[in-house]
Order: structure tokens, then sequence, then C-alpha cells
């Protein structure tokens, strides 16, 4: 079926059938004054809104201030409109001439907005902001656009309760991971991100592994911050359910700005931000690593030999690039900056409105050798081709130029500057001493070959490893009112996004002979995603006119296709190091390319009702249908009842006065998810490793048919209230949920290999529930014409649990241990990302001291009565200096037995709090934000702090066990060449990673307005800002900002010494004219 | 007018939404789908053939579990740890040495053939009855012959018969014991083997690498043998005798089956070719440099031209000497039996397996003959592969035990190094219900630590110790499995 064939019979039916309608019409007349000297107003705008708040007609007072405006409609409410006044209601009385007074907006115009909120209504579902009963909370972005945060993501963090927000790293162009409610699936739980009503990619399906981190996926909310005029969280599955299956982790409505009728405003931003690390970890300086490296061959070996390297031997070839004292951290770490240019111009008449903008950012990192460039420009075109007929074009593209550092075998250089002897030169000295001005990249060091022990400046000066963007949207929507109560509107979207990766590894920045295969290494990837989203709708509110009952809804009718190509190619060894693409076609190691496509269509109706303006009822079914489900399972139904009761405006509470608009809500849904991979459901047969067997082709079958896939459901119910009281000055809105993830859809399941085969692609099976509460309140202490102080505050609570596993789940994830492994386990009533390891209980002060005992607390003997001592499997017997583990089964032996749970990577508490003070033209503001009661993995601690190879340690090595019976608090273990036991996965890396972090602290002053006049701006604003100024926490890594990446759902929250979020401070300067 | 653009706009939502389902079937674009194979006789076949070559990619591991815990190999320097841990009897079901995933991967593959054969005769016109059960004869076979080596090798194990086609399929399926596999082994032979190809390939690779008439013959036999039924085993190796398309090689010729391979005297042998990358894996096993296994001090007491008088068979043949007290194996790294010309080039990976060859059908039936007390029968048989090794013939005393003994240590001379001796070793330990055990388990501890022999003796007499456990991720993963009592504590 051909379905651009009937949008196009469809538009053009619509161009025929559009003719004015006959209407009842009624004319009023009147004068437009300044309240305060009684002026007339010239070129004032009068506009009339539909019920929806839509424009639907207007005029322009004109020189004596009168105007004169022909309704199309009674019951529409009329507006008058200047820039630099209130907006004022027109009395609709056709046979009165209305003198309208209205008041200059100096000092309320924060509240002008909010108006303006509670008027907006959502697309899809036609509600009312005001009479929304499910829960979502709505931020008005205006106030973080001149703080040196440069991602939506960044300003939202901690604002919003229950909306949990982490940076993936610190390095420009990275983006973060936006967890709502908690995690409520395994894997990614990226909510959906929905601009001016299109939804936006998910993370593109089933790209290729081998290029693709974290930071690139999770890069979600591309686009400039300055054009975002509010974001809207949907957090409960009724409100989701609207988007059906992808509303699964939450949504985020982002609206963008748009053009409003006046003169036409420039406006110009300029941001200017330097960032500076957080201090890094004390690592050990070259002559205290040596002395350490030392003592852990004379602990293991006793006799030895000691490696030249580390044997301060002047007659060394290579003494002098091995006797430096370098600070690998600090080599690579330097102070970043931002650049931020913003402009944009506005404006519109009657019949066009537009609103256009350009960015563009430049941040270098805090790593060196790291940047990204961003260009975004984004337009919104309202055009009204009759007063019934609205058209509108959005457009919006973001180039984005990143560059980083490459990673060499997983390890990228912040972790490799950490563990890297710092006895070692960066530069090489030849045999007398003198720099040979090449960089030291020994084939083998004392550490190990040059590959995995690369030297990290080097690696970040020659190497390199850049990203390409382009992100384009194109949104057209035609909107028809059929009558004064129906709406026709169709939207048609398209969007395309293609990322090129580009990275290259050449031969002198590592130490490798030419026959490794990581030699000029060279890797391009290419990636494209395309998709088109329409929607036809048909909106409609009240039929009737009675003022009791009130009715709205629409019906929708959705489709979405999304395909994705991808293409990677690695050549090695090219023969230059100029030549930095894999374009030698005998150098190719790898080529491979994917393509494919989903298709989505989806009906949805909602209905709401609402009587006498307290009882409301909103109900909402949508439909899905997706082409990664088989015939039988295609069908999702996924649907949200909630009910409001705003008992503010009941009689018997009209007395009293200090109660404002307040509601109680209810709310019930449903919402889904769909796999990733669009094609898991099919067998796929391909040929084996040579392809034939006797000259006869071989093929084998490689996956399972999936006849069982189906969504996974997300039902959650929500209780919440709202009070406003002491007339705007208090708000509090509150929320208590339960969601339940059932047929949790598992990627990649374990199978017994009897099966022949390891894996399912997906399995549904299990539950998993989230239980928390939200609060948020919002105080206005202090609101005087000149003075203006208002707090805030937000905290939630989330409570995530497996509920049921599914039968025959193997819930041994991994079952490894050894120094630095964790065994990874998943157990029924303990949440996701939970840890579990060894109980570390201190050092075993002398060998004498190492005993086993039984449950009793008695020394276990054997039959000889000797002590028998503790032991380590069966390999290893524990000495004094060794770590204690604790015996949980008294059985006389640390092992897979003795495993306990150690903590989870959830927080329990998260939230934040921040107070603005307005006073005359300066508006200063706070932010803080804190996640309480989780537990990191320091990933960096147990590289450098094991002490058994030959990893650079931190300094606090250097409270170690050094003697027989030395017993002192908080000393480490002992210095241990190959240890096999002595840096176990165990809670002595679990730590806290409570912290509270002053976000964000901005000072602004605004140019009075009078002396704008005199210099010809419209206003004029100079900020100072401050980001991520301190954090108070007990956490010992560099950074409690822990990335939370769920791909693996088992290992989450551990630190890997990704670059921590810097301290950011901002001047910013705005102009508007 | 405003009507005609309300039905306009609800008959275009109706249109769209008859169009959907339609839309929606969206095929990979690139990829091999269930839906579009089992078309033809071709894929039918194709599935089989990956079935082989998934079994010969095995060679490694049928060279480890037929002589690991044998007295045949010694471990080098290189040995892994998880080999090595086999060899000294040092088992834990951890050791993923312990894995069944190939054994079982062949298995659905041929569980694939048999039900699909059927359901692609309906489709495709072009296939005969004839061909369709030849095909599904050879799915047969090899599914018979994975679950004899399980069962060897396991004891107890899942019998899995149908393919893991979707997610409904169960996948959950506990242990059967070793008479029930072996009973729907010998059924399913015994019903094709009418059907098997018997010679009738067109080239030489195909008729000695895939599954002929000879080769169901050797295989039931093996069978018979193990489970001590020795009027079946005569049975079965006189079918082949009397095919005439298998006779010994020559004396003179015998280093032939190893290097061309496909000798007369091959059954079975997984075939092989460097040119085409289908490279073996007993080459990196067994060349002089790479320290993995070598022969064991009584390999190279049989075979050394010091001590034994092993001519054809011994020095130069199975194994070579390149150094002093310095013996490789021979048999795939050879080129000729000189002991100095190696082979080069692709033709290094090119030595096939060989899973059956005439010498060890007439050595099975020698076996049969004696324990059912014709000993001159026997003793004729196995005087003529003596005498092919260009031998004195042997008088043996006329009693089962002697003739074990002697067949026993005739077999560790012909098939060094071809994945038999573990099993022979089993099959003795077994015999009348485990009367010498002692002897097998004499064998297991010649490999351990000195210090863990006399435990491990005691241990041992457990004959579930035998075999191996059930890989841990696998008791993991299916929850109806269990645990080989022996390595439950």
């Amino acid at each position: 079926m051909n379905l651009k064939k009937i949008y196009l019979i469809c538009f053009l039916l619509l161009g025929i059938i559009v003719t004015s309608i006959a209407q009842q019409n009624t004319i009023i007349r009147g004068r437009v004054v300044d309240k305060a000297d009684k002026t007339t107003i010239i070129g004032a705008n009068i506009v009339e809104y539909d019920s929806e708040d839509r424009v639907v007609n207007g005029t322009i007072t004109d020189v004596n201030g009168d105007f004169v405006l022909q309704m199309i409609n009674q019951s529409n409410t009329v507006r008058v409109r200047v820039i630099g006044y209130n907006t004022e209601v027109v009395k609709v009385d056709p046979l009165k001439v209305s003198i309208i007074e209205i008041e200059s907006s100096d000092v309320a115009l924060g509240e002008v907005t909010v108006i303006a909120e509670s008027r907006s209504v959502n697309s899809l579902t036609n509600i009312d902001d005001r009479d929304k009963a499910s829960s979502s909370v709505k931020v008005d972005l205006m106030d973080m656009q001149e703080v040196g945060v440069i991602s939506a993501a960044d300003a939202l963090q901690g604002k919003i309760s229950g909306l949990d927000i982490i940076s993936a790293s610190g390095d420009p162009g990275s983006g973060s991971q936006i967890v709502i409610r908690g995690l409520s699936s395994m894997g990614n739980n990226q909510p959906l991100i929905v601009i001016d009503g299109i939804p936006q990619f998910r993370i593109s399906q089933s790209f290729d592994l081998s290029s693709a981190d974290s930071e690139d996926i999770s890069n979600l909310i591309n686009i400039a911050l300055q054009d975002i005029k509010s974001i809207e969280v949907l957090k409960d599955a009724a409100s989701t359910a609207i988007y059906g299956s992808q509303g699964a982790d939450g949504v985020l409505l982002i609206e963008t700005k748009k053009g409003r009728m006046g003169k036409v405003q420039f406006d110009y931003q300029y941001k200017a931000s330097l960032n500076i690390q957080p201090p890094p970890i004390p690592m050990l300086n070259g002559d205290e690593y040596i002395t350490l490296q030392l003592k852990e061959w004379h602990n293991s070996d006793a006799i030895y030999k000691i490696p030249p390297e580390i044997a301060y031997d002047k007659d060394y070839a290579d003494f002098f690039n091995y006797s430096a004292n370098t600070n690998w951290i600090n080599e690579i770490t330097k102070n970043g900056n931002i650049q931020d240019h913003y402009f944009s111009v506005s404006g519109g008449g009657e019949k066009t409105r537009f609103f256009t903008s350009f960015s563009y950012i430049n941040e270098e990192g805090t790593t060196i050798n790291t940047e990204s460039k961003r260009f975004s420009t984004n337009i919104n075109l309202d055009y009204f081709l009759s007063r019934n007929l609205l058209f509108q074009i959005k457009f919006n593209y973001i180039k984005n130029e990143i560059n980083g550092n490459i990673s060499i075998r997983g390890r990228n250089i912040r972790e490799m500057a950490y563990i890297k002897a710092p006895n070692m030169s960066i530069w090489e000295y030849d045999l007398v001493g003198l720099p040979t001005g090449e960089y030291f990249t020994p084939i083998t060091s004392y550490q190990g070959n040059g590959t995995t022990y690369f030297n990290p400046v080097a690696v970040a000066n020659l190497g390199r490893d850049g990203r390409l963007e382009n992100h384009f949207r194109n949104t057209f929507m035609l909107q028809y009112r059929l009558n004064d109560w129906l709406i026709f509107r169709e939207t048609a979207s398209f969007q395309s996004q293609g990322t090129k990766n580009k990275s290259f590894l050449p031969y002198n920045a590592i130490g490798a002979d030419w026959l490794n295969y990581q030699i000029n290494l060279s890797k391009a990837t290419s990636r494209v995603n395309q998709g088109i989203h329409t929607e036809t709708q048909v909106a409609f509110t009240s039929p009737f006119k009675n003022e009791d009952h009130q009715l709205s809804g629409a019906i929708t009718w959705v489709t979405d296709r999304s395909g994705y190509q991808w293409m990677n190619i690695q050549s090695a060894k090219n023969p230059s190091v100029d030549i930095q693409v894999p374009s030698i076609s005998g150098q190719v190691a790898y080529i491979a390319t994917n393509s494919g496509e989903g298709k989505m269509v989806s009906g949805l109706g909602n209905v709401n009702y609402k009587y006498l303006d307290r009882y409301l009822v909103q109900t909402i079914l949508r439909a899905d249908a997706h082409s990664s489900f088989g015939e039988n399972n295609r069908w999702g139904l996924f649907k949200g009842i909630s009910l409001g009761w705003r008992f503010s405006s009941e009689d018997f509470l009209s007395s009293l006065d200090f109660l404002g608009e307040s509601m109680l809500r209810v709310s019930w849904g449903v919402a889904g998810r769909q796999p990733n991979d669009v094609y898991a459901r099919f067998a796929t047969y391909e040929s084996t490793g040579t392809g034939s067997y006797t000259f006869n082709p071989a093929i084998s079958p490689i996956s399972i048919q999936l006849d069982r896939l189906m969504w996974e459901t997300i039902t959650s119910y929500n209780i919440g209230a709202e009070l406003n009281l002491f007339k705007d000055r208090l708000y509090l809105e509150g929320d208590i949920y339960y969601k339940i993830t059932s047929d949790i859809l598992f990627k990649d399941y374990s199978l017994p290999v009897s099966s022949g085969f390891n894996v399912l692609k997906y399995f549904n099976g299990g539950q998993m529930t989230n239980t928390g509460w939200e609060l948020m309140a919002d105080a206005r202490l202090i609101r005087t014409n000149d003075l203006l102080v208002s707090v805030n505050f937000n905290a939630s609570q989330n409570i995530n649990s497996f509920k049921k596993l599914p039968e025959n789940f193997n819930a041994e994830r991994s079952t490894s241990i050894g120094n630095g492994q964790y065994p990874q386990r998943v157990v029924e009533g303990e949440p996701i990302g939970s840890f579990f390891g060894f109980r570390y209980l201190g050092v075993w002060a002398s060998d004498k001291d190492v005993v086993a005992k039984d449950v009793d607390g008695n020394v276990l003997k054997d039959s000889y009565g000797n002590k028998l001592p503790l032991q380590y499997a069966d390999s290893y017997i524990f000495k004094g200096g060794d770590p204690i583990y604790d015996d949980i089964n008294h059985d006389g032996k640390i092992d897979l037995n003795d495993v306990v749970y150690l903590g989870d990577s959830n927080p329990k508490f998260i939230g934040g709090f921040g107070t603005t003070v307005k006073f005359k033209n300066f508006d200063f503001s706070a932010n803080f934000h804190y996640r309480l009661k989780f537990d990191i993995i320091n990933g960096v601690a147990i590289q450098t702090e094991g002490m058994n190879n030959r990893n650079n340690q931190s300094k606090a090595v250097l409270r170690r066990w050094r003697v027989e019976g030395q017993n002192e608090p908080g000393m480490l273990p002992r210095a241990y060449m190959n240890h096999p036991a002595n840096n176990l996965g165990s809670d002595r890396y679990v730590e806290k990673g409570d912290y509270l972090r002053l976000n964000n602290v901005k000072v602004s002053y605004e140019l009075n307005k009078n002396l704008c006049n005199k210099i010809g701006v419209r206003k004029a604003n100079l900020t100072l800002s401050a980001r991520k100024l301190f954090t108070l926490t007990n956490y010992s890594g560099q950074d409690p900002e822990v990335s939370q990446d769920a791909s693996n759902p088992f290992w989450i929250g551990v630190d890997n010494a990704r670059t921590p979020p810097p301290k950011v401070y901002t001047l910013s300067l705005a102009v508007g004219f | 007018m405003k009507l005609k653009v309300k039905y306009s706009v609800i008959l275009f939502i109706l249109l769209m939404q008859i169009s959907c389902n339609n839309w929606l079937e969206s095929l990979p674009p690139n990829g091999l789908i269930r839906e579009e194979f089992w078309q033809s006789k071709e894929d039918v076949e194709a599935v089989l053939m990956a079935a082989y070559e998934l079994f010969a990619s095995m060679d490694r591991t049928l060279f480890l579990q037929g002589e690991l815990r044998g007295d045949l190999l010694f471990g080098g320097s290189n040995q892994p740890s998880r080999e090595r841990s086999i060899a000294e009897n040092n088992i834990y079901p951890d050791n993923n040495y312990c894995d069944w995933t190939p054994y079982y991967k062949i298995i659905n593959h041929c569980n694939e053939v048999i039900k699909n054969a059927p359901l692609v005769q309906g489709i495709d016109n072009t296939f005969t009855d004839f061909r369709k059960q030849s095909l599904m004869a050879e799915a047969y076979f090899i599914r018979s012959l994975a679950y004899f080596y399980l069962v060897r090798i396991y004891n107890e194990v899942p019998l899995v018969l149908e393919p893991s086609e979707t997610d409904n399929s169960d996948f959950y399926i506990p242990k059967s014991t070793e008479s029930e596999v072996l009973n729907k082994v010998v059924i399913d032979l015994k019903q094709y083997r009418e059907f098997a190809p018997s010679g009738g390939f067109s080239t030489i690779i195909e008729n000695k690498g895939r599954a002929s008439k000879p080769a169901f013959d050797a295989l039931l036999a093996d069978i018979a043998l193990w489970r001590f039924e020795y009027d079946e085993v005569l049975e079965h190796v006189e079918k082949i005798e009397n095919s005439g398309e298998i006779e010994l090689m020559k004396g003179g010729e015998w280093f032939q089956i190893f290097n061309p391979g496909n000798s007369i005297e091959g059954i079975f042998e997984f075939q092989f070719d460097g040119n085409l990358n289908q490279r073996n894996g007993t080459f990196g096993l067994t060349q002089r440099f790479s320290n993995l296994y070598f022969p064991s001090q009584k390999a190279t007491e049989m075979f050394g031209k010091e001590n034994a008088n092993e001519l054809v068979r011994g020095e130069n043949a199975s194994i070579a000497k390149i150094g002093e007290d310095d013996f490789i194996i021979w048999k795939y790294v050879g080129q000729f039996p000189d002991g100095q010309s190696f082979r080069s080039g692709n033709d290094q990976y090119s030595c096939n397996w060989i899973v059956y060859r005439y010498a060890d059908v007439l050595l099975m039936k020698a076996e049969a003959l004696s324990q059912t007390g014709r000993y001159a029968e026997a003793l004729a048989i196995l005087n003529k592969t003596r005498e092919r090794a260009n031998l004195q013939p042997k008088n043996i005393v006329f009693n089962a035990a002697a003739f074990e003994d002697a067949i026993m240590e005739e077999r560790a001379l012909e098939f060094a190094y071809e994945g038999k001796r573990w099993f022979d070793l089993l099959r003795l330990g077994r015999r009348n219900n485990f009367s010498r055990k002692n002897k097998l388990i004499e064998v297991i501890i010649s490999n351990v630590p000195s210090n863990q022999k006399r435990i491990l003796a005691v241990k041992l007499t457990n004959p579930l110790g035998w075999y191996l456990p059930i890989y841990e991720s696998e008791i993991e993963r299916n929850k109806n499995l269990n645990q080989n009592q022996y390595y439950e504590f």
C-alpha cells in the first residue's frame, strides 16, 4: 500500500475543500492605554484565541490606540499583548467600547511566563496542563541559559524529583544517562525524547559494537540549550502510555521556542567558560614506585634478580628513561574552556511567525586533545494560511565534531596514566641522558608490552579518535479547523542522523614491532539512521456548550519507520603515519556492514472529561504494532487512566483563604518496550567458517526463531497531590508510585548448550519493581517589587527489586573470583546492579594470627591438634600482612561460598534544592544536587591499591603493612608480586558514593530598562556562574558521579577513571535588540 | 462541504489500517533466515555438511578425549592448565574442558536435517525419496556418533532428538542413562543403514569423508563391543569384510593411511584440506615447536628403536626422534615414515582425522571372538595385523584375560594417538562387571602427582570418576540436570 499516495490525495482533497465557513460575527471595539500614565498605546496586538489557546484572529491598535476586531467566535478569549507590558484579557462585550488598561511588566516577567505555561496543551492528548491528572513535571529552562551548561540534561540535573541524571563523562561531547524512577529493565534505560511532538531516535538498532561506546549512545538531547523553552518529564505510565511501546522508560517532552507576534527581536549571547578538573588521586612518584616494586618482589620471591629498570643501575642503557619522576595524570590533564555563541532572530505578524537561531559551541576538554565543536541551527515557522488553516515548519540541523583520545584494548589514557610506571619518562633519552625528541615507547618495558602499557601522552598527542555527527530533523504540520470543536492535524517528520567515526593509532605512539596488528591501526565507521514519522490526528473539544461538562480528546494514527545502515572498516600496518584511513586494500583487516529497518503503526485515542472544573477523568488507549514481532504477538495494547480531584474548588473549602488551586490525583497505566534488534525474531542461517565440507557447501543455523517474543510491559500506579498555599507562595507536589516491569526483555538469555545454542537473542520473563515517592516544594518567601526570594527543594526515593526471575534463569552471570574480580549475580529480592564479593576485615598483623575459626569462634584444628590457618581456595595459605576476608561458612577456606551481597549502585535518595534571589537588577541563584545511599566499586583503587603487580599505585599504599606484628588502623595489606588473593573483589573497594554538590551558582545583572533604551538595546545581561563548584562526599575516588552504564545490567556503577565532570566557571553576556 | 472533509479524513484513516499488516512484515535485508531456507535438497545437504564440518573441527578435542587420560601422551610446557588438570585427574566441574557445546551443536544440525528433510521434499520436486533417505541416514549416523562419544565421556547425557527451532522448544532436557541413549542410537543406525550410500559418491573424499555403509557397520560394531554384545560385533564386522570395498593396507604402505590419507583401509575419516582453509587441529597439537604434547615414556618404549622391534609402526612412523630423548608424535606432522620429512605449507593442516579404519574393526572382531572363546580365530586376526606390521606372529595362552591384554597392546601400537586409547582402557575397566578395573585405575594414576596417587586409587574405584563432570555453567543453566555424583561434594 502506497502511503505517500494516500497522503497526497488527502492533501489535495483538503486543499479543494478549504473555504471560509459562515460564522456568527461579533465585533468588539476598544482602546488600549497604559495603566500608569494613561497614554494610548500604538501597535498593541489584539489577539483572539480559541478555547485551546490557538491564535485564530487578530488586529493591532491604530495611532489613537483604538482597535476593531471581528471575532470568529464569541466564546473565544481576546487578549492584548504588547512587548514590555503584561498581557490583558479583553472582556468581550460587543455593545461597549472597552478601555483596556495594561500594566508595564518590568518586575513580574517571571510570573507572566507561568501563566503562559499553564495554558499550554499537550498536542497528543489535548489536555490543558492545568488539568493533567497524571504525574509529570514541566521545567522552564529560561533560567538556565546563562549558566555554563551546554546540554539540557546538565541543566535538569537535580531539578526534578525522580529524575536521575548522571554525566557519562567529563569529556567534551559526551552525554548523560537519564533514568526516570529507577532502572526498570535490563540494558539501556534511556527515556524517550520528544522534541516538539516528534519522538527522536532511540539508540540505533544493532549497530556495530566494535566502535560504539556508551558515550556515543548516551548523547541524547543534542540541541542548543538556548533553543529550549521548556522540558516536561512524564513519569507515570498513565501519561507515557500515549507513547505506547516507546514510553517504558519515561518521556521527556522538549518544547523549543517559537516566534511571537510583534517586533522582530535579535538576541545574542556569548558565554566563555573555564573548565578545571577536580584534583586527581595522588599517585606514587618514581622513587616511591621503585621502592614499592622492590618490596613486592622481596615479599613474593625473597631471592630475586632486580630487573634493571628498577635497579638504579647507571650502566643500564635505558637508565635515564627509567629514572624519571613523571606525574602522568598531570601530563594528560589541562584546563579546558568553552566558547559558546548563540544568535537568534524571532518575530512575526498576523500571518507568519518565525524563530530562528544559530549556535556555535567550541569546547576544549580537560584531558589533552579532547574537544568538541557543535554547530546547530533551528528554524520554527508558523504560517496562518487562513483563519482555519495553519501550516508549520520546523527545521533543525546539528553538526557535531568531537575529537577524543583513542582507547587501546579497552583502556583509556586516563586509566593508563593512573597505572603507568612513574619512573618512566615521557620523552626518550639516549645513553648519556640527552633527549632524542621522540616519545619513550619501548616494545617491552618493566611493566609489560608496549601496547598494553602504552605511553598515554604519546597516544593522546599522536593518536586520534574523532566523531562527526550530522543530524537533521524536518517537520511539517498542517492544522485545519473543521468547526469550532473539531481540528484535523497532519504531521510528517523526517530525521536523519549520520555519524562517522575515525580513529588512528600511529606506530610511534605505542611500543610495538612492525608485525603487531596495532601498528598504524586505522578504523572508520559510518552509520546512518533515518526515520519518517507521521501523525494524523482529529482532536475535539466539548461539542456541547455546557460550562459544567467539558469533554476533549483526540484520535491519532501514527506511523513510524526508522532504518539504519552502518559499515566498519579497519586496517592495520598501514605503510605510513600519513595514511590514516583504511584505504589500502591489502591492509584491510576487518570489514563489516549491516542495515535494517523497523516499522511501527499505532492507533490511539484518548478522552478527557471534566465536570465542574473539579472532577477530571483522562483515559488513553493505544495500540502499537511493530515489525520486530511475529504476526501472533504483533499488537500491543497500552492504556492509562487518571483521575483528578481539584478539591480546592469545592464549596466547602472555599472558606480556606490560604488554599490555592490544589489537586489530588490517581493514575494507572501500562506502557511497553520492544527489543532494540528488529530482526531478532528470525532464525538465521550462515555459512560455516570455511563454507564447505568435501567440496559441498555448508550452512549452519546460528540463532533460534523467537515465536514468544513480546512487549515488555510496565504497569505503574501513582497517587499524587499538588498543593498551592498562601497565594502561590508555597507550592507542594508529592507522588507515591509503584511500577512493575513484567515480561522483562532479557537480551542474550543463556540456554543450556544441549540445545545446540548458547543464547536466545531475547527472552521475556521475570518481574522487577520500582517503588518510591517524590516530593517537590517551591516557596516564594519574599515577593515585593524589588526583592524576590524563592527556595525550592525536591527529593525522591526509589527502591528497585527483582521480584521474580524467569524459571530456569541462570542467576550466576559470572562466577570468577580473583584479584580485582567480582562475581556477578542476580538474586530475587535484591536490586539490579547489586555487588557481590568477599567481606574485607582488615589485615593480618602477623603469621601466627592467621587462623580459621568455626561458627562459634573457636579455632579450627586438624587431627593432630594443630591450628589450621585460613587459606584461599586450595592454593594459598594466608600470612601476616595479607588481607583478612570473612570466612562466611567457616570452612577454613576463602572461596566462592564466602561471597556475600556488598551493596548496590542504585541511589536510595536523589534530589536537589536551590534558591533564587532577585534584587532589583541583580539575580542570584544556587542549585544543589544530591544522590544518597548508593555504592560505587572504586575501580581505580582496585588498580592502584592492590600492590600485586607492576602498576603504579596511589599514595594510599604508603600506609601498607610492612613488618611482622604491625597493626594499625586503616593500614593496607602488604606489597606482594603476583599474590593470588591480596586484592580479591571485596567490600574494600565498595564505597559509599553519597554526595551533595553545589551544581550551579550564578549571579547576573540585568541592565536597567531606561539605560537600555538610551543605548538602543532591548535588554542586556551579564552573568557570572560556576558549575560543580564544590562537592561534599566521603568517596575516595576522583568524583562520585560515576557513569551509570546499564548496558551490562549486572555490572553498573563502577568507577573506571573516566574523565570526571570538571568545575566550570562561566562568564556570559547577552544582548537583545 | 464540511461533511466531505470529515468523511475523507475518516476514510483515509481506515485505508491506512487495512494496509498496515503487510507493511509491517519486514524481513532482514541481509542474511539468510528460516523463511527463506529449507526450500531445496541443497539446503538439506548444506546443513548436513555443516554438521560434518563441525565434527571435523573437533579433531583436537577428539584427540585429547581419546588420549589425555590414557598412558601414551605426555604434556609439554605449553599444555594448557585445564588440560593438565584433566590429565592429572584433578578434575572439577568448572574446567571448561568439560564443556560439551560442540557435540550438541552437531546434534542440533542433525536434528534439523532429520526434521526438515521430509518437509523440503514437499517443496522441492527434484528431491527424490532415495536422496532424502540417504541424507537422513547420514544425519542419523553423525548424531549417533556424537552420542556415542558423549556417553563414553559423560556416561549420562540429555538425549535431544528435536531441533531447537523456536523458543517454544524444550531446552531443559534431563539426562538419559547410557543404555537409553545407546538403545536409541542403535535403533536409528540399524534402521537407516540400508539407505546409507555405499561407494556411491563421485569422489574418494566423499566416500571416505561421509557416512557410508561400512561406516555404519563400524560404528554399530564399536557400540556393540562397548556394550559387550559380541555376536553383534561379529555380525557388523562381517558386513564390512563382505563389502569388498575395504582392505588392509600393505605393510610398506602403512604410513599412507595418514599421508595422503583416504586409503583403501579408511572407513570414515574427517576430511581436512589446508588449501581450502579447512585446517586440522592435530598438527598444531603435535608439531615440534608447540611444546604441547609428546609421546609418553611408555610410548617411546613401545615404539623406540632401542626398546622395540616395531619397524612399520614404530620410530619414524607413529613417533619420531628429533633429538636425544626428544620424541614427537609423527602421524600428523610427517610426510613419510622417515621421521625427518615434515609436512609443509598447507599440507601441514591437511591430515585427516580417522574415526574408523579396517584394522580397527578387525581388532574389534578379534576382541569379540576371544571374549566368546573363539581364541584361534581371534589369534589369526591379531597376527594378521602383526604380519602387516612386519612382526612375528604371537602365541597367546587361550584365556580371555590374556587375549584382552594382547589385543589392548596391539591396539595401542596400531592406533596410538588416533583417539582410541582411553576408550579402549575404559572398555577394559568396565568389562565383566568391572572385574579388571584396577588395570584402568593403574593407568590413570600413573599420570597423577605421587602424593595423590594413593587417595585417588581409592576414589577411582567408583567408576563414575572415570567420566567427566558436566560443565558447571551447564548445570546452572539447566536445572533438570544432575551432576555426576562423583563430582558432587
